[in-house]
């Protein structure tokens, strides 16, 4: 029941974003417009991939940070992403994939870092470690992204900043393969760790005793997590609060057993931001709002809803 | 049955923390087997929980041996011993609320594959567990309402749901009340007689541990003092030793039963 | 109370003002009042705009400070660089000792010209956002540096070409300014009315705001002819390989405008040499880019 109904909200959501934008196309045209099948499809599965991505990411983190209120961009990987881009700009490399490469290429230098840091002692992964490495981490690229656009003299560094918060507007079949082929790797592979982040959510040591390899699990989870967020962020910038948010509802629906949290997190996830997107695409048009302060408008309040949920209990 | 080869032994094990200026623990040796039930004593700090990890293969000793079923107890995947031996630690959170059915599922998870779902006997042993326990009453309750008492029966029927050999508990009766903590007692001691369960079980308490252990192990500074059935281990001269503090003993059905007694005369040697 | 009254009044007598407030002043676009005499001899510039318009007065030779921007006239570069003015790094202007400082109206130049008022050196404060900005400021600029005369034929020009009637549009535009997002230029935007006047219909000219964030699609679906870009490069702009913009016919086939910022990004005294240059370029005259 709860499936068919997030099954149902998924592809309405989907079925929405094709056929609502600030072009009219006839009802009729849809199969044949270029607009609806260059643009719009592919925006609109990128969007579900990239929410799905992010949702699952959030829910992983969060169990495996033993924090309710983790962000995947909280570990560092959006300051690492402008920064490549920054870099890229200020290089003058020029190329269709140049930012995205160069910010993918910049959250993954945050993410070795991150993940350095909190290998205490050379072994153990320190989940406290991460959270707070990766916020400084992240405030350190911000900074030096700052001082280089500052400094240089190319009016165009200035606009790296909208690139990280561009959204789905760079949306291809091309940026949709990409995700299709590298996102089921870590996907799956925080799938196979549903079981153990459940026993995580006791303490590492109770989770040890009930079986669960939890040096490997902590490490597998990281990587997984934050490579979907870094792909995340190199085809769609930053999209905040839906990793935050959809993994809370998922939790009030499902209960807290990842191996059905996941999934319903990536679908919800996909409908939120699909939904999100359509929103800012079409209710000002034919300006279009920046998609995560449509996240923004909706997760804030969501977000403060489950934050006095979370003081009560 | 207690001729059958035992699941835990420690042999003449020797640990020292990285960066420590001496052993936590040493020389210590030890085996449980089916039907056994065996507890370590000691004062705070005596090396009760490093123990525990050396026996669960969370920490390599740096001499001796600690095996489980003649297997190193660092050897074992986790998901395998955990099937062997069930843990009540002494410390635990939960980070979501849960309902008491579900955190005694996570018993189960060392018998299920990564992605297959429960099956009837799964359903079945967590019952059995519950019902072991006293707790069957409890299982839709969530667990952040339930009392001290009540949350280490579903602690206990949650390791009892992993169907393990060996149940080692990490000072259990802490917190607990009278009534709660002898019908703890009377629990593992029962599990003990009558499934054959082993148990290894860490505490201060000497006097409980004196009425329902078979053997104790008593340790001081990380170094066994004395091994062996209560009424051998626990007398006066050794537990004033160890605990620096005077005190009496006394015996109840058999067991001694130690009392302390107010302002030392002189100071212990 | 009293001692309040004491101190404001004290305040308003120690206010820091250059030269006394006596005589003939300018009002400038945040409301304070700039002293007209003596004419102003040290002038830096903080706009490449302001900086053209004091060369076509003919007050070039009294500049002692210049952006990094400015690059028009040729004589310009000659003058001493204060940096890229964004914001205007306050000490690097007083260093040139300047008797005047012109800047662009804005929140920031706001508080810069504050603090330059109390080095004691004056600032004014002058809107360049539009055509019909560029008559009031060359008159201001005129008036400050005691060139009134020249001042006023350029502004003549330059009230009258933003007071042309824009021809019948005979091909359609869009600016694009940003790709990821796109970010296109509105009604309320110079370059809007150098479009008009040059015959071409701004695609949105219906997004009422100098720039704003679109969709692709709407883009595409409005379909302009040709895809302007700022740009001081003669290759097409680095969005033109994207495949999602391949979805604009224009991008397609290759239309794209690349104009650069010198000449086409602000309004100055060259915007009508800006007009029938664009004119020229939609026509299928004058330079074609590769």
């Amino acid at each position: 029941m709860r499936w068919m109904l997030l099954g149902t909200v998924a592809v309405l959501a989907l079925l929405a974003s094709v056929v609502l934008g600030p072009a009219a196309v006839p009802l009729s045209e849809l199969g044949r417009s270029d607009i609806v099948w260059n643009l719009r499809a592919p925006r609109a599965v990128l969007a579900f991939l990239v929410g799905g991505s992010l949702g699952v990411a959030g829910a992983g983190l969060q169990a495996l940070v033993r924090n309710p209120l983790a962000d995947p961009f909280l570990l560092g990987l959006s300051g690492g992403a402008g920064l490549g881009a920054v870099i890229a700009l200020a290089l003058h490399l020029t190329g269709p994939w140049v930012l995205p490469l160069a910010a993918f290429a910049g959250a993954l230098a945050a993410l070795g870092l991150v993940y350095r840091m909190g290998l205490v002692g050379g072994a153990a992964l320190d989940p406290r470690i991460l959270l707070l490495g990766g916020v400084a981490v992240g405030a350190f690229a911000a900074a030096i992204t700052t001082a280089i656009v500052s400094l240089a003299d190319a009016a165009e560094l200035r606009n790296a900043f909208l690139w990280l918060w561009g959204g789905l507007s760079a949306a291809s079949w091309d940026s949709v393969l990409l995700l299709v082929l590298y996102a089921p790797v870590p996907l799956a592979v925080l799938l196979a760790a549903a079981r153990p982040l459940d026993l995580l959510a006791l303490g590492e040591e109770p989770a040890r005793y009930l079986g669960a390899d939890v040096e490997a699990v902590k490490r597998r989870v990281y990587l997984a997590a934050s490579l979907l967020t870094a792909a995340a962020v190199a085809v769609s910038g930053v999209i905040g609060f839906v990793g935050l948010v959809v993994p809370h509802i998922a939790r009030l629906a499902w209960g807290h057993r990842h191996r059905s949290l996941l999934p319903a997190a990536f679908i919800g996830g996909g409908a939120l931001l699909a939904i999100a997107d359509t929103l800012a695409r079409t209710v000002v048009a034919p300006r279009e709002l920046p998609v995560g302060v449509v996240t923004a408008l909706i997760g804030v309040p969501v977000f403060a809803l489950l934050l006095r949920r979370w003081t009560i209990a | 049955m207690s001729a059958a080869s035992p699941i835990l032994r420690m042999r003449d094990v020797r640990y020292r923390y990285p960066g420590a200026s001496q052993d936590a623990l040493a020389g210590v040796s030890l085996t449980v087997g089916p039907g056994e039930f065996h507890a370590v004593l000691g004062p705070n700090g005596s090396g009760k929980t490093t123990l525990v990890r050396l026996a669960l293969g969370a920490l390599i000793p740096a001499g001796g041996t600690s095996e489980i079923l003649e297997r190193p107890a660092r050897a074992w995947p986790r998901q395998e011993l955990a099937r062997v031996v069930g843990v009540v630690p002494q410390r635990e959170d939960n980070l979501f609320p849960q309902r008491v059915r579900e955190t005694v599922l996570l018993g189960r998870y060392p018998h299920l594959s990564l992605w297959g779902k429960e099956r009837p006997e799964d359903h079945a042993a967590i019952e059995r567990a519950l019902a072991a326990c006293d707790a069957t009453q409890l299982a839709d309750r969530w667990v952040w309402t339930l009392s001290g008492g009540e949350y280490q029966r579903v602690r206990v029927a949650r390791a009892l749901a992993q169907e393990p050999r060996l149940l080692v508990l990490d000072e259990p009766a802490v917190s607990l009340d009278l009534r709660h903590e002898m019908a703890l007692f009377e629990l593992v001691r029962g599990l003990v007689d009558r499934v054959g369960l082993g148990v290894l079980m860490i505490t201060h308490d000497l006097n409980l541990a004196a009425r329902y252990a078979d053997t104790v192990l008593l340790l001081s500074e990380g170094r066994p003092v004395a091994a062996g059935a209560p009424a051998d281990v626990l007398t006066r001269e050794t537990v004033e030793r160890v605990f620096s503090w005077p005190v009496t003993m006394q015996s109840v059905d058999g067991r001694p039963q130690m009392v302390p007694l107010r302002q030392p005369k002189e100071p212990v040697a | 109370m009293r001692r309040l009254l004491l101190w404001s009044l004290l305040l308003v007598a120690c206010r820091p003002s250059g030269r006394p407030a006596a005589g003939p002043a300018l009002t400038d676009a945040a409301g304070r009042t700039v002293p007209l005499a003596p004419p102003a001899r040290r002038i830096v510039s903080l706009l490449p705009s302001f900086t053209e318009i004091l060369f076509a007065i003919g007050a070039g030779d009294h500049l002692v400070g210049r952006t990094a921007w400015c690059d028009y006239p040729p004589a310009a570069r000659a003058v001493p660089s204060v940096g890229d003015g964004m914001p205007p790094n306050v000490e690097a202007v007083a260093a040139r000792k300047p008797d005047l400082v012109v800047l662009y109206h804005s929140g920031p130049n706001v508080t810069a010209a504050g603090q330059l008022a109390r080095l004691g050196i004056p600032g004014v404060l002058l809107d360049l956002n539009r055509l019909e900005d560029l008559a009031p400021a060359a008159r201001a600029l005129g008036r400050l540096t005691g060139r009134e005369a020249a001042a006023e034929s350029l502004a003549a020009a330059m009230d009258s070409l933003a007071a042309r009637p824009p021809p019948p549009p005979f091909t359609s535009i869009v600016f694009v300014v940003w790709d990821n997002p796109p970010i296109i230029i509105g009604r309320g935007s110079y370059l809007h009315q150098l479009a008009a006047l040059a015959g071409a219909r701004n695609v949105f000219d219906d997004v009422t705001v100098p720039s704003a964030q679109v969709s692709l699609e709407t883009i595409a679906a409005r379909n302009p002819e040709w895809v302007a870009v700022l740009s001081d490069s003669a290759a097409p702009p680095a969005f033109a390989a994207r495949r999602e913009w391949r979805a604009v016919r224009a991008v397609r086939d290759r239309r794209f405008l690349l104009l650069a910022g010198s000449l086409f990004g602000r309004p100055g005294p060259r915007s009508s040499q800006a007009v029938a240059e664009l004119r020229a370029r939609l026509e299928g005259r004058g330079v074609a880019p590769r």
